[in-house]
């Protein structure tokens, strides 16, 4: 019988979620270690939003076509915990309708199904739409649950055999040379710290990548990028409403049990913990959740929530154009072995990050497993709690 | 605005204490804003669960001043500049250190009921009508019910009863027989008439002053009672 | 997550019903039942010894006649009514509200099953100190 294999993930958000599920499917032995909460990163506060792709289809096709072939498969792996309403992109004024047909054939290119909409069957559909909109078109968006979707993930790769430890930091690695040999975790719930062994650390630590890594005195060009959403106290929406033009701040209003979440900003951080929400920026989303939604003014504000994506960042570029494409680093290019670092991208297509990364940790280890997770339907995510 | 946070903290094999920690947080921010403060100013040891700080995934209940809460949409000037905020973990749940709980009880007792997660959406129109998109038979949405436990915690008959299915348990049963789905009714009618079922609750109510999302298990609980009960009388005369 | 390391069992307690910190009107109700119910059942006992006073013989029931008229027990008669008058109103609110009857005004009867308490316990008191000699 073959060696099993132990891999740490370090990181329980929807990159380390998949990933554990991934390699437990895989034969691996699959440790998970979280400093908090599952998903209490950036994953647990992100919009929600199961993109279509259409937001990416003009500007960036490789984006678009990853986000849809990704929705198509998590509506076929864990259906029970999804909204599947669609989404429509309203054209506001003259610059978004004339932007119209260029998104129609971005959508065509990347495969996918775009249909517009007429102005007045939109308004009857959402009647909270604002009523001057220009066009309407409608793609395959839906809306899922950040914490229920980490844990559908975690309880399947548990259910094979991976172990969750949640509470648990890591403080340093252990090197054995140039080799990382496992991980020093702080135990936050006793506080005594221990080692833990593995023949291959996978960093999925999102925003605190960079801090993470550089236990092992490598760098990642992870950039912490956080951005504002303003939750509405009332569901005005069904379906996701997008804003029929390239990407900018504030375009996408997700519905989310009975409110509705308006997002969102970007800006760069040095320090992803805590972040201080800026005023204006809770301003700006009123402004262009209004331009869609005039009822947002009307309603409450049942909370604001901002956390840092893990950007990666190229020099130079601005943080809208910084890749949402997500890049895995094997760091026996800094002259570290057993190590990689999986990060960016987005929670929609965390499972084809979580495939990308587990070839790479299967072909480092030489493991012949093949990836199955397009297939695999998850457990219920209530299963992690079977204990 | 100036707060102070006083945090119950716990690490087994110890003794319970409070840490007060002074914090400035904005007026517009909620109650996890000022414990999320006080973790990353003063003390990043302070366990408590959280994720999506819009009352969705249900993960961050706690008590504050003695009152379940759902922190991630309770505004501070609930309690006022200078205030201090005591913060206890949830009630009748195992704690596993500082405000986080095992939860466990939570999901198992959904699972044993079998309640789905999402429901079909009501419309919006304020004509009543559904009108869909194409390629669409209905809207969904997610349930009522996020699954966070603070209905488990406030009431009194959890604190004594540890087999009690609890408000939350009983209310998605009620849902579910309101709309069964295909699913077996007789079977949650015999979890739901039982000593540890419905009969265990005795009307405090405070599962519906705890509960974050109008789910009103109080009321839920009677309507089940008034179910159960017909549907007795319906078998005593020689009905199904 | 490690086995050795346990976390803090639950503390089930009857104690923790009479825990009032933060709870509401419901709980005050759920509570007031509790006492008075445990009240009246005492009464019940106390009820059944001095009935059996009767089957001592005459002198030992005017002995306790005598007894009852003395205005501590005439209070404790008072308490007895407040004790009634709690358990019984509030357990038609109850009973009503059990069969899923006028569930949404369940608030509104509690509160107006306290005003018939005050009001009918303060007419106790004064009908049994004044027409009692």
């Amino acid at each position: 019988m073959s060696k099993k294999f132990h891999v740490i993930v370090i990181g329980a958000g929807s990159t380390g979620t998949a990933t554990a599920h991934d390699l437990a499917l895989r034969g691996l032995d699959v440790t998970v270690i979280e400093r908090g909460e599952i998903a209490s990163g950036t994953t647990g506060r992100n919009h929600c939003l199961l993109h279509s792709g259409g937001r990416y289809a003009v500007k960036d096709h490789e984006g678009a076509i990853e986000c849809i072939e990704e929705n198509m498969i998590l509506r076929k792996i864990m259906h029970d915990v999804l909204e599947l309403n669609d989404g429509l992109f309203v054209a506001v004024d003259e610059s978004d309708l004339a932007f119209k047909e260029t998104f129609l054939a971005g959508c065509e290119e990347c495969h996918i199904p775009a249909r517009e909409v007429p102005v007045k069957r939109a308004l009857e559909i959402e009647p909270y739409l604002n009523p001057k909109i220009l066009a309407a078109v409608q793609v395959p968006d839906g809306v899922f649950e950040p914490y229920r979707f980490c844990l559908s993930f975690l309880a399947t790769a548990v259910k094979n055999g991976a172990q969750a430890l949640p509470y648990h930091e890591v403080v340093a690695m252990k090197m054995s040379g140039n080799a990382v040999a496992g991980v020093r975790v702080r135990d936050y719930r006793t506080g005594q710290e221990r080692e833990i062994d593995a023949d291959l650390v996978v960093n999925a630590a999102g925003p605190w990548a960079e801090h993470i890594a550089a236990m092992a005195s490598v760098d990642v060009p992870v950039q912490p990028t956080p951005g504002v959403m303003v939750t509405i106290a009332k569901r005005l929406n069904q379906m996701v409403i997008n804003r029929l033009n390239k990407p900018a701040d504030g375009d996408i209003v997700v519905p989310q049990r009975q409110t509705s979440i308006i997002g969102t900003t970007s800006w760069k951080v040095e320090n992803a913990d805590a972040i201080p929400i800026p005023q204006d920026h809770i301003d700006k989303m009123l402004h262009m959740g209004e331009l869609m939604i005039p009822a947002v003014r009307q309603n409450p504000i049942r909370g604001v929530m901002a956390v840092a994506r893990p950007l990666i960042s190229k020099p130079g570029t601005d943080e809208r154009d910084a890749s949402r494409t997500f890049e895995c680093f094997d760091h026996k290019y800094d002259g570290v072995e057993n190590f990689v670092t999986i990060s960016g991208g987005k929670t929609t297509t965390a499972r084809a990050m979580a495939e990308k990364v587990s070839n790479i940790v299967c072909r480092k280890l030489g493991v012949e497993a093949e990836c199955r997770t397009r297939d695999v339907v998850l457990e219920s995510y209530r299963n992690y709690y079977d204990n | 605005m100036k707060l102070n946070v006083k945090i119950y903290r716990y690490k087994p094999g110890t003794e319970p204490h409070y840490d007060t920690f002074p914090v400035e947080v904005p007026e517009t921010a909620n109650v996890l804003d000022a414990l999320e403060r006080a973790w990353a100013d003063h003390d990043m040891s302070i366990m408590f669960r959280h994720a999506c700080h819009h009352a969705s995934c249900g993960s961050c209940g706690l008590l504050v001043n003695d009152q379940e809460k759902l922190p991630c949409v309770t505004p501070v000037t609930d309690y006022g500049e200078g205030a201090t905020l005591k913060i206890d973990p949830m009630r009748n749940m195992p704690v596993i250190t500082d405000l986080a709980v095992d939860a466990s009880v939570v999901y198992q007792r959904m699972e044993l009921i079998g309640m789905p997660i999402i429901r079909n959406a009501e419309t919006i129109r304020p004509d009543k009508r559904t009108i869909l998109p194409e390629g669409l038979e209905t809207f969904g949405r997610f349930e009522n019910c996020l699954e966070c436990g603070l209905c488990l915690s406030a009431c009194p008959v959890m604190a004594t009863d540890p087999q009690f299915l609890g408000p939350m348990t009983l209310a998605a049963a009620e849902r579910l027989l309101a709309e069964p789905r295909g699913a077996d009714v007789d079977r949650v009618y015999r979890l739901v008439d039982d000593e540890h079922g419905v009969w265990r609750c005795h009307s405090s109510f405070e599962c519906t002053e705890a509960c974050p999302y109008e789910v009103d298990p109080g009321a839920a609980i009677m309507r089940l009672k008034r179910k159960i009960g017909m549907r007795k009388l319906k078998r005593f005369f020689g009905g199904s | 997550m490690a086995s050795d390391v346990q976390p803090k069992p639950v503390k089930r307690k009857p104690i923790e019903w009479f825990n009032l910190k933060g709870k509401r009107v419901g709980f005050w109700a759920y509570v007031g039942m509790r006492l008075s119910a445990i009240g009246l059942v005492l009464y019940l006992f106390l009820h059944l010894a001095v009935l059996s006073q009767l089957a001592v013989g005459p002198t030992a029931w005017d002995n306790f006649v005598a007894l009852a008229k003395s205005p501590i027990f005439l209070l404790l008669d008072v308490i007895l009514i407040i004790g009634i008058l709690v358990h019984g109103l509030n357990g038609i609110r109850l009973s009503l509200i059990g069969f899923g009857i006028g569930v949404p005004s369940h608030k509104l009867m509690l509160w107006l099953a306290v005003i018939l308490t005050i009001v009918f316990s303060i007419l106790s008191a004064l009908a049994i100190f004044s027409e009692t000699h």
